[in-house]
């Protein structure tokens, strides 16, 4: 008896999105509207009209902002298939109700991927010519095969996972039945022996889409780590480190939306799959910082020339905000609001939060005295602030720890702790990819000669991205009206 | 036929009139002091400088640097459209038409022989007057990539010249337009197949080194190391 008005609770929870437009949901189609009209505006009328000298791209770094998206994106793609197919291979209870989510998030995140390849060329008119004239000799058009085979899989496996709510949705909402009727393409059978052979044949495909989402950002990889010309790419690391980057931005970033999409529809989702998902999180990042620290220590203790260049610019130069926060709030506070016990009694979790906060603190301080330079970046790109820059940013992240360490950490939440971490692991590997992509063009061979090059992104090339962004979050929006986001309970 | 360059340091005056002379040759757009703050210049031949030492023993040394037109060219090996090719002949060309411009090949070239159009060249109205007539080194467009050709314009002309006449081509019959216009003639361009020429023999001096040869390049431009 019980169980059943809970299953009726969350099956009316999960169909509530579909009913109505709130204020709210107006306000925010309209403010993305407004910035995906500011970065077409930036596109075709600077970009396209005057070509890449608007951006900040010059003759020594030629990918820059909208690269390292295109890598990010595609690496939260595969994250988000990797969930959505352990749920069905696996039969995870906990994480069926958000495959759904994290299909979409698959689909549409490698969408904003190819978009920002095709604001990155400089001849957008000639992007057929990949189709047309593809070297199968190119590790891009492996990228444009495997990112081709993906979208379709995940495509099939988003359909096949969907169809059943929607012909249940029919039933539910007869005036917009003749919409439901084009999303499932027709089909209406729901019988139990349907949905069985739906289950089996979703199981055969997540075989295929685990392999798939691996291969996919391995030879995303591969376009950078294949070219001997920029060293600390050209590493057999890369592959790998690209995947792990790949499930834990994925996983954060799938757990950002269950949490945020509970919060704005109030769904039925419950602690045990947030808390799941942390588990996959908090085994995740070690992994990833077990790669960067492989890779700083096979550099540093040869000390090649040229490798090394680029991580001490990496680690004291520049950049060295990007790895500073990257380590610190990206890597470390994360695992930290992941294993750390939820319900502790309010005093011992201060105590214990301020004693990590002394302890960030003091890595932080250490860093001027260690010989870093004031930041470049920061000091370009607002050059009032100059001697400011260095304490600003620091100050910034003191806070910011502060702030997470003594509200996020005590709080008994598993949604704010959960949510807040997986929302630093995304900044985290966002500002790790910058530093990949980045630095190893600034610091290239012959660089006795051409010096460090500089990059600073302009305002044209950051509106465009966030257009596409806010493209993909309007796309989320519009998506969560026409089907339900959570998988129906069966029982109902 | 394997065309190759060999350049001597030792009688390089680092007057990168070469630099000149191939912006003319190949029409390369010229930068306004705005571009070029931004480092957007193009150069297909650029002279790489690097000074050492404080003033009063400063020591400095100068590369002219073309495109190596490599024998395993990165470049080629990654263009995703095949915009970029080696031809028989070993010159490596830029197909403009073709290009999308994904800057992949100027990210996989260790020397940064390549460059890319970022925008529009701004340049006065008397330079068309000056412009190289010649259909193949046409103004390219904005947001492809262009490199150094070793003249191919003039290469194949020669070639066609001699075969209508029906005899081989000489050594030093083509001059690349930085070869030609070379004040201290430190740049010499020539077949490397054939043994008499004279780049291959200069290129069989002690003196020879090839930029980054051990990334397995194999790079055509071959320099005379400063005595």
């Amino acid at each position: 008896m019980q169980s059943a008005t809970r299953a009726e609770r969350a099956y009316e929870s999960f169909l509530r999105p579909l009913y109505g437009i709130s204020l709210w949901y107006a306000l925010g189609v309209a403010g993305l509207l407004g910035l995906v009209a500011l970065g077409g505006y930036h596109l075709v009328g600077s970009q396209w009209a005057q070509g890449l000298e608007v951006t900040g791209l010059n003759t020594s770094i030629y990918w820059g902002l909208y690269i390292i998206n295109f890598v990010f994106l595609v690496g939260v793609s595969a994250g988000g298939i990797i969930v959505a197919a352990l749920a069905h291979i696996l039969e995870f209870k906990e994480f069926k109700p958000i495959s759904r989510i994290a299909e979409l998030q698959a689909i549409s995140c490698l969408i904003l991927a190819t978009l920002f390849i095709f604001v990155s060329i400089g001849a957008p008119d000639r992007f057929y010519y990949l189709f047309l004239y593809g070297r199968l000799g190119s590790p891009l058009i492996w990228d444009v095969i495997i990112i081709v085979v993906y979208l379709a899989l995940a495509m099939v496996m988003g359909y096949l996972g969907t169809r059943a709510d929607l012909v249940r949705c029919m039933a539910v909402f007869p005036r917009r039945r003749w919409l439901f009727r084009l999303l499932a393409l027709g089909y209406t059978d729901i019988s139990p022996a349907a949905l069985e052979r739906e289950r089996r044949l979703l199981r055969g495909l997540s075989w295929a889409a685990i392999p798939a989402a691996v291969l996919l950002h391995s030879i995303t990889a591969w376009i950078l780590g294949l070219v001997k010309a920029r060293v600390t790419w050209h590493t057999s690391l890369l592959g790998p480190l690209f995947v792990v980057s790949a499930v834990a931005s994925g996983v954060a970033l799938v757990t950002l939306c269950v949490v945020v999409t509970r919060a704005l529809w109030r769904l039925d989702i419950g602690e045990k799959v947030v808390g799941g998902l942390g588990k996959v999180l908090a085994l995740s990042v070690p992994v990833l910082g077990y790669f960067l620290f492989a890779e700083l220590l096979t550099v540093t203790f040869g000390g090649e020339t040229a490798a090394l260049e680029v991580f001490t610019e990496m680690v004291w130069g520049s950049f060295a905000p990007f790895f500073w926060v990257n380590l610190i709030v990206g890597l470390l506070l994360p695992l930290l609001l992941l294993v750390m016990p939820a319900r502790l009694s309010a005093s011992w979790a201060f105590a214990r939060a301020a004693a990590a906060a002394a302890f960030a603190g003091v890595l932080v301080m250490v860093w001027p005295w260690a010989g870093g330079d004031a930041p470049a970046l920061f000091a370009e790109s607002f050059p009032a602030w100059g001697a400011l820059a260095q304490p600003a940013w620091m100050l910034g992240l003191l806070v910011l720890l502060i702030v997470v360490l003594t509200v996020i950490v005590p709080s008994t939440s598993v949604f704010v702790r959960v949510g807040t971490a997986s929302a630093l692991i995304v900044m985290g590997v966002l500002l790790e990819r910058t530093n990949i992509v980045v630095l190893p063009q600034l610091h290239r061979y012959l660089a006795e000669f051409y010096g460090v090059g500089r990059y600073v992104p302009t305002w044209p090339e950051v509106a465009v991205a966030l257009g596409i962004y806010a493209l993909g979050a309007l796309a989320f929006l519009v998506l969560a009206k026409l089907f339900p986001l959570v998988e129906l309970p069966d029982e109902h | 036929m394997r065309w190759g360059m060999v350049i001597d340091l030792d009688k390089c005056t680092a007057c990168q009139s070469c630099a000149v002379a191939c912006k003319a040759e190949n029409n390369v757009p010229f930068a306004t002091p705005e571009q070029s703050g931004r480092s957007h210049t193009i150069f297909w031949m650029d002279l790489l400088v690097q000074v050492r030492g404080e003033y009063p023993r400063p020591k400095a040394r100068f590369i002219p640097r073309p495109c190596m037109h490599c024998d395993n060219p990165p470049c080629v090996q990654v263009c995703p459209v095949g915009a970029t090719y080696r031809r028989p002949d070993g010159i490596v060309a830029q197909n403009y038409d073709r290009c999308i411009g994904c800057k992949y090949c100027m990210v996989a070239c260790p020397y940064g022989a390549r460059m890319f159009n970022m925008g529009r060249a701004e340049e006065p109205e008397s330079y068309r007057s000056y412009a190289n007539p010649d259909g193949r080194v046409a103004r390219r467009r904005v947001g492809v990539v262009e490199k150094c050709t070793f003249c191919f314009q003039r290469v194949d002309q020669a070639v066609a010249r001699a075969r209508a006449e029906g005899r081989t081509l000489e050594d030093g019959e083509v001059k690349t337009a930085c070869a030609q216009t070379c004040t201290g003639g430190a740049i010499v361009f020539g077949d490397l197949d054939d043994p008499a020429s004279r780049a291959a023999q200069l290129a069989g001096s002690p003196r020879a080194f090839r930029l980054l040869d051990e990334l397995g390049t194999r790079p055509k431009v071959v320099y005379l190391m400063e005595g």
